[in-house]
C-alpha cells in the first residue's frame, strides 16, 4: 500500500469578490508600467511618467466621485441600438462591469431592480 | 486513523511498529518514486467543463497556465502551484480555446460568442475583440506575439496582425468542416490545422496553399506541436499518433484502453500522457510505448492534458469542471508537493 505524496497546501481558488490580477503582485508592478502610454516611448522620462500618473489619478478620482454623486439620483443611460433609459442609480461593482439601478423605465414597463451591463452603455448623464 | 508529527529516532522504529502497527515514511530522492502514490492537486473555480488549457513559456515570474471553460470565464493560474491569479471577464459564451504567449504577457481566447479576444495577461484587461462569422475554436500566437491565428466553425483559418487589428485578416480556406485546432509551426512560416472533415493539413503561410494533408477514418480529437524536434502529437479514437511536423511522416502510434481526447509529449521526449473518456490519465514510455501508470481522479472525461514547459508536472482539464496538476516524478519536492526529509521529522499514520 503506497503512501500518498504530501502536499504543503491546496492550490488557491478564485476570490469571489474580484476578478484577480492583484496590482500589488511583483509581476504586475514590474510589467504594468507599460499601460502608461509615455512609457512605451524609447526615451522615457521618469518626470513624464510621474506627470501622466498624476493626471490619471486625478481623472480616476473624479470618476469615482461622480459615481458617489450619482447615487440615488435619476440618470439617463444612452446605450447601443438607440436605447435610452432612465433609472435611479444604486451602485457600481468593483470593476465597473455592472451598474445596479432601481425603477428602470423600459418600453415594456418599469423594472423595479436591474443590472445594467457597463459595456453596453455609451454615455450616461444626470443632474447634480 | 490520525496523523502525528514529531522527531523520532530510527532505533525506536522497530519496537513501536511491532506494538502499534506504525507505518513510517522516509523520503530519499532514490527510493521515493517506488514508495509514493501520486497526489494530484485539484484547481477548482470553474463551474462547467474545462475544454482547453495551455502553458506559457518560463518567465522570470515562473510559468503560467490558462484554462478555457464552457462557463465563459477563462482563468489564469500560476503554473507550478495552480494558484488562481485572475479571471478574464468579457466573453458572452462558452470559451473553447485559450492560449498564452511565451512571456505570459498576452492571452488569447476563442469563444462561442463568435469572437476571439486578446487580453493583457498581467492586468486582465481585454485588449482586442476580433469578430468572426461563427464559433471560434482555436487561437495561437506567433513566437514574437505579433500575429494571432484563429480557426473555428466557419471553416476558415485567419491570421490577424495584433498591431493592426483594424486591417482585414489573411484568410486560408480549404477545410470542408469546422476547424478544431490551428497551430503555427516551422518557425511561424507554416500552419497546421485539424478539422472535423477528418483531415490534418499543413499550409504555407505566404502562399496559403496546402503543402501536405493527412486523412483519417475519424475526426482528430486533439493536436499538439512540439517545436523542439518538430514533433506533432495527434489523437483520434483510442490512438495517440506521433508525426514529423515538417514532413507529416508517421513516427509511431500507440493505442490506449479508452477513447482519448488529448495527449501531450514530455519536453525531453521520454514520456507522454493521455486522457479521455474513462476519466483516467495514462502515462506511457515514449520509446518503448509501454503503459507505465494510470491515474484516477477526475469525475468526468478528460478533455485536455498538457506538460508544463519544464516537464515537472502535467495539467488535465475535465468535464467535471476541475483542472488537476500531476507530478511527472512522483515523490519529488516541487511546487506544492513536499518530500519529507529523513531523520528531521517523520509524518506517519497510525492505523487501528
Amino acid at each position: 500500500m503506497r503512501t500518498p505524496m504530501s502536499v504543503l497546501r491546496l492550490p488557491r481558488g478564485p476570490d469571489p469578490n474580484s476578478r484577480g490580477f492583484d496590482p500589488n503582485s511583483p509581476r504586475f508592478i514590474a510589467l504594468c508600467s507599460t499601460t502608461i502610454s509615455s512609457s512605451t516611448d524609447t526615451e522615457t522620462d521618469s518626470v513624464q511618467i510621474g506627470e501622466e500618473q498624476c493626471a490619471r489619478s486625478m481623472l480616476r478620482e473624479s470618476f469615482l466621485r461622480t459615481l458617489i454623486a450619482m447615487t440615488n439620483k435619476q440618470v439617463q443611460f444612452y446605450m447601443y441600438e438607440r436605447v435610452k433609459v432612465n433609472a435611479v442609480f444604486g451602485a457600481s461593482d468593483i470593476d465597473v462591469l455592472n451598474f445596479q439601478v432601481s425603477d428602470l423605465q423600459t418600453p415594456i414597463g418599469v423594472q423595479k431592480e436591474a443590472l445594467l451591463r457597463c459595456q453596453d452603455v455609451i454615455l450616461y448623464s444626470f443632474d447634480l | 486513523m490520525f496523523l502525528l508529527k514529531g522527531v523520532l529516532s530510527i532505533q525506536a522504529q522497530s519496537t513501536l511498529s511491532n506494538t502499534f502497527n506504525l507505518q513510517f515514511v522516509f523520503c530519499t530522492e532514490t527510493k521515493v518514486s517506488m514508495a509514493m502514490r501520486q497526489t494530484p492537486l485539484t484547481c477548482s473555480g470553474h463551474t462547467r467543463p474545462v475544454v482547453d488549457l495551455a502553458f506559457s513559456g518560463i518567465t522570470p515570474y515562473g510559468y503560467f497556465l490558462i484554462s478555457a471553460c464552457k462557463d465563459g470565464k477563462p482563468m489564469l493560474r500560476q503554473g507550478d502551484t495552480g494558484d488562481w491569479i485572475g479571471t478574464f471577464l468579457g466573453h458572452k459564451g462558452a470559451v473553447w480555446g485559450a492560449t498564452l504567449n511565451k512571456e505570459a504577457t498576452k492571452a488569447a481566447t476563442a469563444a462561442a460568442d463568435f469572437t476571439a479576444k486578446v487580453w493583457d495577461a498581467v492586468s486582465g484587461d481585454e485588449v482586442l475583440t476580433l469578430a468572426h462569422k461563427h464559433i471560434v475554436k482555436s487561437v495561437n500566437f506567433t513566437q514574437d506575439s505579433s500575429c494571432l491565428l484563429t480557426g473555428g466553425n466557419d471553416k476558415t483559418i485567419r491570421i490577424y496582425d495584433i498591431n493592426k487589428p483594424e486591417a482585414e485578416p489573411q484568410e486560408i480556406t480549404g477545410h470542408t468542416s469546422a476547424i478544431k485546432k490551428a497551430l503555427w509551426c516551422n518557425n511561424d512560416t507554416q500552419i497546421l490545422s485539424a478539422a472535423d472533415d477528418k483531415t490534418v493539413r499543413l499550409w504555407d503561410r505566404t502562399s496559403t496553399a496546402v503543402v501536405k494533408q493527412l486523412s483519417f477514418d475519424m475526426s482528430v480529437s486533439s493536436m499538439e506541436y512540439i517545436p523542439d524536434g518538430e514533433v506533432l502529437v495527434i489523437t483520434y479514437g483510442k490512438t495517440i499518433a506521433f508525426y514529423n511536423a515538417l514532413s507529416l511522416d508517421l513516427i509511431k502510434t500507440v493505442d490506449a484502453p479508452a477513447s482519448i481526447h488529448s495527449a501531450s509529449l514530455h519536453p525531453d521526449k521520454d514520456f507522454f500522457v493521455a486522457g479521455g473518456d474513462d476519466f483516467k490519465l495514462y502515462k506511457y514510455d515514449y520509446s518503448t510505448k509501454e503503459e507505465l501508470e494510470s491515474y484516477k481522479g477526475h469525475f468526468g472525461p478528460v478533455h485536455c492534458v498538457r506538460f508544463s514547459p519544464d516537464g515537472e508536472l502535467y495539467a488535465s482539464g475535465s468535464e467535471d469542471g476541475t483542472l488537476r496538476l500531476w507530478q511527472t516524478e512522483v515523490g519529488k519536492t516541487y511546487g506544492l508537493w513536499k518530500c519529507v526529509l529523513p531523520g528531521e521529522f517523520a509524518l506517519f499514520h497510525i492505523e487501528h
